[in-house]
């Protein structure tokens, strides 16, 4: 919403629009910036949550990959390859929701589902030991850590995004709008003035000239 | 029973187990290089598996290979020697294998692996030697043709039997438990078959071992939230001490350390001697995982195996050929841990940890 000075009409009531719509524009700014002020308070609050969600997930993975290689030295890793060939495969569902949040902004919710659980163990109980049990479970714990991880990654994501516009609509009414505003504002003043001043002479002219004539007429 | 027929066996087996690898020395493997293992090991009886690995060729997975080979040689070497019941008794324990070979072709058909691909899984042993593998993987298209396919041999119609409950429930571990079930309950008549104090000795050693495997699957199965009244479709009750009776009196014990105090009952009531003294121990270490059980009642068989030659003469009795097959077999784990964990980049000492050694 540019002004061009050119076409502004230099009135008073041009004038008291315009004031109208810088004092907006200022109470526009104060808004955005509480709204960024509380932007950046939750971005800090999930940040704050990846590393200790992240190092949960690799902690998990680590001691799950140590517990296999466990698993490989004690049955053999030939052995352990052959009985995931027919190891029973678990089918996870990622539904996906959105939830609103602070300031409306819809954020994700990743649910990680198993399906239908199978009756039976999943792999031969004969041929393996109790640490690839172990591990396939902290492997599968460690999959909603991944999935929670995801789904805080995706709100910091949307959060940024939001918060970019929020900032580019800040800026752009702090140093476009608002100095186009004071200088629109700016110009119908003098010209008022001007005007003002003007009409002061020609009141004084012909207060002169009433005076003059009045002389005449003595 | 007449001595005379160990004449050739024994000593035999007392000079392979004075060439088993000392516990030490295979500790001293930890941590060492793959090249440097191999290295170590051709000087061993393992060198002429070993020699046949190209250098390019050297990994976990073919020095593990070449380990079994060798155990297997072993046992075939051995069964030749033996007396004719022995040798019935050796030729079943062998099925074991055997037995491993099915379940990896079957395993191999559900994945639809090709021939090439399913035969790196797979060590031929037996009658199944690679050409029969080959063979029946190449002309299966399915599981059930794997069952017709080995219709001449007992696996054949075990599969069969199994196959209906497998089409009902689609669960393939019950066709592994089929095999494994025939296979254990096939070694159990072998043993009846010996006589005198050979029965004696081989009911103790290989009921311990299908016991503590039968113990670890039902810890394992309530581990995994498995009910109860499925849990003894796993197990394989053909042993005296843990019959079906006992083992369904095991699966409803709540937690671990109910079901460790009834192991240690159960063995008091049916005097049995040797399982007490392992679960002795479970009960006095207060063990609560499931690896450190495992590990404890796999010493225990070692143990258990070589307190038979103690207890009854060394010679002239199975005692000394299941104390050598058990031995022989915890090296070839305990070599086989150590390759693994030096190729993964493991401590050596995590690795020591994870060796079953004798006392």
């Amino acid at each position: 919403m540019s002004i061009e000075l050119a076409s502004v009409h230099p009135t008073r009531l041009e004038l008291l629009r315009l004031r109208r719509r810088k004092s907006m524009a200022e109470g526009i700014v104060d808004i955005l910036k509480k709204d960024l002020d509380a932007l950046t308070l939750k971005l800090f609050e999930l940040v704050k949550k990846i590393p200790s969600l992240r190092d949960k997930m690799y902690k998990t993975l680590r001691e799950a990959y140590d517990l296999f290689i466990e698993a490989e030295m004690i049955s053999g890793s030939r052995k352990i390859e052959g009985v995931s060939l027919a190891a029973q495969p678990i089918d996870f569902k990622i539904s996906e929701g959105k939830k609103k949040g602070l300031l409306g902004i819809l954020f994700p919710i990743l649910q990680l589902s198993e399906g239908p659980r199978v009756s039976g163990p999943r792999f031969n109980l004969l041929d393996t030991s109790a640490n690839l049990d172990k591990s396939a479970s902290k492997i599968k714990s460690s999959f909603y850590d991944i999935v929670k991880l995801a789904e805080i990654e995706e709100s910091v994501r949307i959060l940024l995004e939001v918060m970019a516009i929020k900032k580019r609509q800040m800026n752009r009414i702090q140093f476009k709008i608002l100095p186009q505003l004071n200088a629109a504002i700016r110009y119908i003043e003098l010209i008022l003035e001007e005007t003002e001043r003007q009409d002061a002479v020609r009141v004084r002219v012909l207060q002169r000239k009433r005076k003059e004539r009045a002389l005449k007429h003595a | 029973m007449c001595a005379w027929k160990y004449k050739r066996i024994m000593p035999k087996i007392a000079v392979a187990k004075l060439k088993l690898m000392e516990p030490k020395e295979i500790i001293d493997l930890a941590g060492m290089s793959l090249h440097h293992i191999s290295s170590i090991l051709e000087k061993t009886p393992y060198k002429a598996d070993i020699s046949e690995i190209g250098t390019k060729e050297l990994s976990a997975n073919s020095l593990e290979d070449a380990l079994l080979q060798n155990f297997i040689k072993t046992c075939e070497e051995l069964m030749q020697l033996s007396p004719k019941r022995i040798r019935l008794f050796l030729s079943t324990f062998l099925m074991k294998f055997e037995a491993n070979c099915v379940k990896t072709i079957l395993r191999a058909k559900q994945a639809e692996l090709d021939a090439d691909e399913a035969m790196k899984y797979i060590m031929p042993v037996g009658r199944l030697d690679e050409a029969r593998c080959r063979k029946t993987l190449e002309i299966s298209e399915n599981i059930a043709d794997v069952a017709d396919s080995l219709s001449d041999m007992e696996y054949g119609s075990v599969l069969e039997k199994a196959f209906a409950v497998y089409e009902e429930e689609k669960i393939f571990y019950l066709l592994e438990v089929a095999i494994d079930r025939h296979v254990y309950s096939k070694i159990w008549r072998a043993i009846g078959k010996l006589g005198g104090l050979d029965k004696k000795i081989a009911r103790t050693v290989i009921g311990l071992e299908i016991d503590a495997t039968n113990v670890k699957t039902i810890l394992r199965c309530k581990a995994m939230g498995i009910r109860e009244d499925q849990i003894s479709r796993y197990l394989i009750p053909v042993s005296e001490v843990f019959g079906e009776k006992e083992l369904e009196e095991l699966i409803r014990e709540p937690d671990i350390q109910c079901f460790i105090n009834s192991l240690v009952r159960l063995a008091r009531d049916a005097m049995a001697r040797d399982y007490q003294y392992i679960f002795a121990e479970i009960q006095k270490q207060n063990v609560t995982s499931l690896t450190t059980l495992e590990k404890v009642l796999d010493r225990g068989l070692i143990d258990t195996s070589l307190r038979m030659i103690k207890r009854y003469t060394p010679f002239f009795n199975i005692g000394l050929l299941l104390a050598f097959l058990n031995l022989k077999w915890f090296e070839v784990r305990n070599l086989r841990a150590v390759i693994r964990g030096s190729e993964a980049g493991i401590p050596p000492d995590r690795v020591k940890k994870m060796l079953v050694l004798p006392r």
